[in-house]
């Protein structure tokens, strides 16, 4: 098993999009939509190349590029522009991923889903309050190990931020590539 | 009271003697003791002062189902001395005494107890004069503990749980429906008080025990099943989620079943001394004996109604504990446990049976020292003639149990009171809940198994394992509580409750006043009410009550059971007290400019920047003086901003702001006014438009998030066609304004900031330092100034290029303070500060921002109707007629003696140089260029005039920028 790690992604390109015709928006851009409300597509884990794309309840969508990506520079229509129907989210998360062996500890110390019961072959994204916050959280699992990536408005970022790493910090592991 | 010699089941560890202090002695221990244990051990004669008439006391339960045995223990408060491990090193006190407990000063309330009777608070301390000398003696007489100020910040790391099935207590029920729920497949979690798994089943004899042992090996071998020990279930909230607490931290443990099987809770006699050192419930005599090895006494007399009473007795002498009698409530012509009285004649045991105990007798040290008996018939009565006294130094009371139905009755559960039992079993389940055992009037072992299986099985298959078991035990045929094992003195000092003081006389005198219901006597009386929480008190309580009234047990029934089941230390409620605290993108410049912070809701902001040889007085002036003559920059991230889409946009504003936005131009904004259904003003802001289908508007900082909630709620209601996105944390706001703000933002943007392309209340969309920005021209400060409005990821590279911009111009970041300066000279009003809760629109003098041609708004229909009646208050300017002293917010306006208003915001404006302020006032005095009255901070009057409002730039011409070019110009 993996080291318990947490470290921030916030450099990411993302954007959301939300709308009647936000769904057939990504398709004709070549973007997988995930078929049912609360699930995601696209890059399987943290590390995949590929683009991750969460559907948050029915007509919303979150949209974010792999490490490195610039796929979806320039893509996500201007507010003042928009299609019909299509309207864009300023997406400017606070974004964190938390894996390794422990995970499930620290976030049962804030959070209340039971994350350990999740059938992951759904693919099932959680809107969840985590300490005060609200957050989206994937949960994927990359060959041995489950990562857990979380997104929140970025004014809590610090505070989620330097919350969750005191209690990583707490259990064992490592926090801003300082380990316990 | 003496330790016994070793024993296989003991729980203490004799190699490890642990050496604490207690009230000044050193004493010692073994591992695995108690507080309790090791000071019974040591032979301290008594370990406390009772709350009101600090009678001494010592060991009553030794479960902490009563106060007598909580401690100060190295400067922590109120730490229950039954169940808490010894340490070596530990300094232990005695609570609630006044000089320490052998010479505590108090201890002579016990001879004024005839004038201290049940509420007599209520009907003394009247006198006004003297109540300030009153309220410092209840201060510092009431209470227990001592709350150290210097004490370090201590956290703990609560945690959720989640779990199939949830079994409370590990007796034999609890450890059978464990097995039965693992069995089915559930993730079950057994969690118990006690140190160790077994409860009551665990005992000296192998007989009926070894079925308990056999479980506790059982459920070790099933990894499904997590135990937890030392572990207090101390509530139950909604949907089966209840707080598990032990040592260390506090578990939010979720099933989708609970069951209960969390035993009874042994009750005391009532009779005159029953709180004399040595007297203790029988089931603390025997956990002290077999767990601790601690005998309660050389000359022991059993006061009995049960057949666990001849039980314990031949436990205690097969431990080598002289148990003198057996004084039993109950006839030898009831014919219940007749074997084991003659088992225990046989021993030597002399068995008393019709009798009651009269009266405890003290001897040296105040520990009971005899027993006085007295003849009971079966209707209840005693014949104090008859009396006989029985020499002993401990006295055990096996009379009877209470449920211990707190977390089922608090999870809505029902409870009915059996006759048979004399207790209370549960009637009505809810939907996942389970009981069990002796809590479920089960009392045979064999039975209480078979029961917890039962339960068990029911517990699974309601979580979605296996098949409910059909099985159906019955209570057995043995009553195990005496119907009113309570007996009259005429001298009192029957004890009914124990952490309250109260006596038998004391409830009933209660139900004379007329409280005479369970709750009302509970309030009144506060039985209940102590640490103990009525575990040993309730039961016995409604059978006073019962009988004073002459009604039934049932029909009183008990009073509401709350959380907490036992005390729980406030750190671990605490945890770690994670505090969300939201931070604007640009924190950290603000945090490089000397920033001197502020709370503004869960907001940190600065209140002003800190710079050397200024004053806070001073820096704020500063800043003001910088907006009004040069330019100045806010961080105004923490507004509420939202946009909305969608082809009905404009008509969704319509509705829910007062004025109208449907027609307002791409490129321009207008102010915004939100009203409740009542017509109060709940909320302001701007709203700009964008897009024929595409508005941008701002909140307050506080309302963003109410704001937002309640428009997706009227959204889903009307299901109009438009869309809402919250962006108040991805964008982050700068207000950038000053007579200078045009010509040092123009270099840095392709927006044309000229008048003829950007006019005053217009909107842009461009770029400023390269970033895709949008621009707002407001006037909050009553200056030519810009809104800047650009996601939160740039906003430390724009904050940065701006504050260079001007920074050799006289550029100032400023913060709250000067805001409130500067808005307020401009008469400018903030909701929730000049407004409150009953404020409208032509209250606060903004009838112009309603329009009532619309065909519908929120708070419309209200409005009509205040319309025609006139408003109750006003808000108004004034300017201090005094030049000197200050009111401050709130301080009221008085009037011919009597309130005429309050003041809502104050300042010293330099700008003016004069200090102004609003007030909210009755009409009548609402007159520009009338006098008012305010009363200062010591009841001082300051005068005060009416003034129209702006006091500052009354034409607006400065925020639209005709005097901002002539000041440029000029320099």
């Amino acid at each position: 098993m993996t080291v318990l790690e947490f470290k921030t992604r916030d450099l990411l390109d993302r954007f959301g999009l939300k709308g009647p015709g936000a769904a057939e928006w990504l398709a004709a851009h070549g973007i997988v939509v995930p078929p049912a409300p609360n699930t995601w597509a696209g890059a399987a884990d943290a590390d995949d190349d590929a683009i991750l794309v969460a559907r948050l309840g029915a007509g919303e969508f979150f949209v974010e590029d792999c490490v490195g990506g610039t796929t979806l520079r320039g893509v996500e229509p201007a507010p003042e522009a928009h299609p019909p129907g299509v309207y864009p989210v300023l997406r400017e998360d606070a974004a964190f991923l938390l894996s390794g062996q422990g995970s499930l500890d620290v976030l049962a110390q804030v959070c209340n889903v039971n994350f350990a019961d999740l059938a992951l072959d759904s693919h099932p994204v959680i809107m969840t309050s985590m300490i005060g916050v609200s957050v989206l959280v994937v949960p994927q699992d990359s060959g041995a190990e489950r990562q857990y990536r979380i997104w929140c408005d970025p004014t809590f970022g610090p505070y989620l931020e330097e919350s969750l790493g005191m209690v990583v910090s707490e259990c064992g592991g490592s926090y801003r590539g300082v380990l316990a | 009271m003496y330790r016994l010699d070793g024993h296989p089941d003991e729980w203490i560890d004799r190699s490890t003697v642990l050496s604490f202090r207690f009230e000044g002695g050193e004493y010692q221990g073994f591992g695995g003791d108690t507080i309790s244990s090791a000071l019974a051990a040591a032979g301290v004669p008594y370990l406390a002062r009772s709350f009101k008439y600090h009678r001494r006391r010592h060991i009553l339960s030794f479960a902490n189902h009563d106060s007598n045995t909580l401690f100060q223990v190295d400067g922590v408060p109120n730490v229950r001395g039954d169940v808490t491990p010894l340490h070596d090193g530990m300094r232990v006190a005695a609570i609630n005494t006044f000089g320490g407990l052998t010479h505590d000063k108090a201890r002579y309330l016990d001879r004024l107890a005839r004038w201290l009777p049940v509420g007599f608070y209520y009907k003394a301390f009247h006198t006004k004069r003297l109540f300030p000398q009153w309220e410092r003696m209840f201060r510092a007489f009431t209470g227990l503990g001592a709350v150290s100020l210097d004490a370090g910040r201590q956290t703990s790391a609560k945690r959720y749980g989640f779990s199939d099935v949830l079994v409370v207590g590990a007796g034999p029920s609890g450890l059978s429906a464990a097995l039965a729920a693992g069995a089915a497949g559930a993730r079950v979690t057994l969690v118990d008080e006690a140190f160790r798994l077994g409860g009551s089943g665990i005992g000296f004899h192998d007989g009926t025990h070894g079925s308990t042992r056999a479980l506790i090996e059982a459920v070790r071998r099933t990894p499904s099943i997590t135990v937890c020990c030392a572990t207090v279930a101390a509530a139950y909230y909604a949907d089966h989620w209840v707080a598990l607490v032990d040592a260390e931290r506090l578990t939010k443990m979720r099933a989708k079943a609970v069951v209960f099987a969390s035993g009874v809770i042994e009750q005391p006699a009532v009779f005159r001394n029953n709180d004399l050192p040595g007297i203790m419930l029988a089931s603390a005599a025997w956990r002290l004996v077999l767990r601790y090895r601690v005998a309660p006494g050389r000359q022991v007399v059993m006061v009995a109604a049960n057949v666990e009473a001849y039980q314990i007795c031949l436990d205690l002498h097969s431990q080598g504990v002289h148990v003198v009698a057996v004084v039993d409530l109950r006839s030898a012509q009831d014919g219940v446990d007749d074997a084991e009285a003659a088992a225990c004649a046989a021993l030597g045991i002399s068995v008393v049976r019709g009798h009651a105990p009269y009266e405890a007798v003290a001897g040296g040290e105040g520990a009971v020292a005899a027993l006085e008996i007295v003849p009971l018939d079966a209707a209840g009565r005693i014949d104090s003639i008859k009396r006989r006294r029985i020499e002993c130094d401990a006295v055990l009371m096996s009379v009877g149990w209470a449920a211990a139905a707190n977390l089922f009755l608090q999870a809505g559960g029902t409870t009915r009171f059996s006759e048979e039992l004399q207790q209370f079993v549960p009637s009505e389940l809810p939907a996942g809940i389970f009981a069990c055992g002796r809590m479920n009037g089960v009392y045979d072992c064999e039975a209480r198994v078979a029961d917890g299986a039962r339960a068990g099985s029911q517990a699974a298959s309601h979580a979605g394992f296996g098949v409910a078991s059909a099985a159906v035990v019955a209570p057995g045929a043995r009553c195990p509580s005496h119907r009113f094992p309570i007996i009259d003195h005429p001298k009192a000092k029957n004890f009914v409750d124990f952490d309250e003081d109260l006596q038998i006389k004391d409830l009933e005198n209660a139900a004379q006043e007329g409280f005479d219901s369970s709750e009302l006597l509970k309030r009144y009386s506060t039985v209940g009410m102590g640490p103990s929480q009525g575990k040993h008190s309730n039961m016995n309580a409604l059978r006073v009550l019962a009988r004073y009234r002459g009604v039934e047990v049932e029909r009183l029934g008990l009073t509401t059971s709350r959380p907490m089941y036992h005390p729980v230390p406030l750190k671990l409620l605490a945890g770690r007290s994670f505090n969300a605290e939201r931070r604007t993108p640009v924190d950290a410049e603000h945090e490089s400019s000397s920033a001197v912070w502020m709370p503004a809701g869960n907001w940190r902001r600065p209140e002003y920047y800190a710079v050397t040889g200024e004053s806070r007085t001073q820096s704020i002036e500063a800043e003001v003086h910088a907006v009004r003559n040069s330019a100045g920059i806010i961080d105004v991230g923490t507004l509420g901003k939202i946009e909305i889409y969608g082809p009905q946009a404009g008509l969704f504003l319509d509705r829910v702001y007062a004025g109208k936005y449907a027609d307002l131009k791409v490129g321009m904004t207008r102010y915004g006014l939100m009203l409740d259904e009542s017509g109060v003003i709940v909320d302001d802001g701007v709203i700009a438009r964008m897009a024929p289908e595409m508005f941008y508007f701002t909140t307050t900082t506080g309302g963003s998030a109410t704001v937002f909630r309640e428009l997706l709620r009227l959204n889903a209601l009307w299901g109009l066609d438009c869309a809402l996105i919250n962006v108040t944390g991805h964008r982050a706001a700068f207000n950038f304004a000053g007579p200078l703000s045009r010509e040092l933002l123009q270099p840095l943007t392709d927006v044309d900031l000229g008048d003829a392309k950007f006019p005053y209340q217009g909107v842009r969309s461009g770029r400023i330092a390269g970033v895709a920005a949008r621009l707002l021209r407001v006037g909050f400060v009553g200056e030519l100034g810009y809104e800047i409005h650009i996601a939160a990821g740039d906003a430390a590279y724009v904050w940065r290029a701006l504050s260079a911009a001007g920074s050799s111009r006289g550029l100032r970041p400023f913060g709250v303070e000067a805001q409130r300066v500067l808005r307020l000279e401009k008469g400018h009003f903030i909701v929730g500060q000049d407004t409150d809760g009953l404020t409208d629109p032509f209250e606060a003098n903004a009838s112009w921002a309603v329009n009532m041609q619309k065909p519908f708004f929120v708070g419309q229909r209200s409005l009509k109707i205040l319309r025609t009646r006139g408003p109750r208050q006003l808000l108004v300017g004034f300017e201090l007629l005094d030049p000197v002293r200050m009111p401050k917010e709130c301080h009221l306006v008085i009037e011919r003696g009597v309130i005429a208003g309050r003041i809502t915001s104050v300042v010293h404006s330099r700008t003016l140089n004069k200090s102004i302020g609003l007030a909210m006032l009755s009409p009548d005095l609402a007159r520009t260029g009338g006098d008012i009255e305010i009363r200062g901070e010591h009841g001082d009057p300051l005068k005060a005039r009416i003034v129209p409002t702006p006091f500052y730039d009354p034409r607006h011409a400065r925020q639209r920028a005709a005097v901002a070019e002539r000041a440029v110009a000029a320099l």
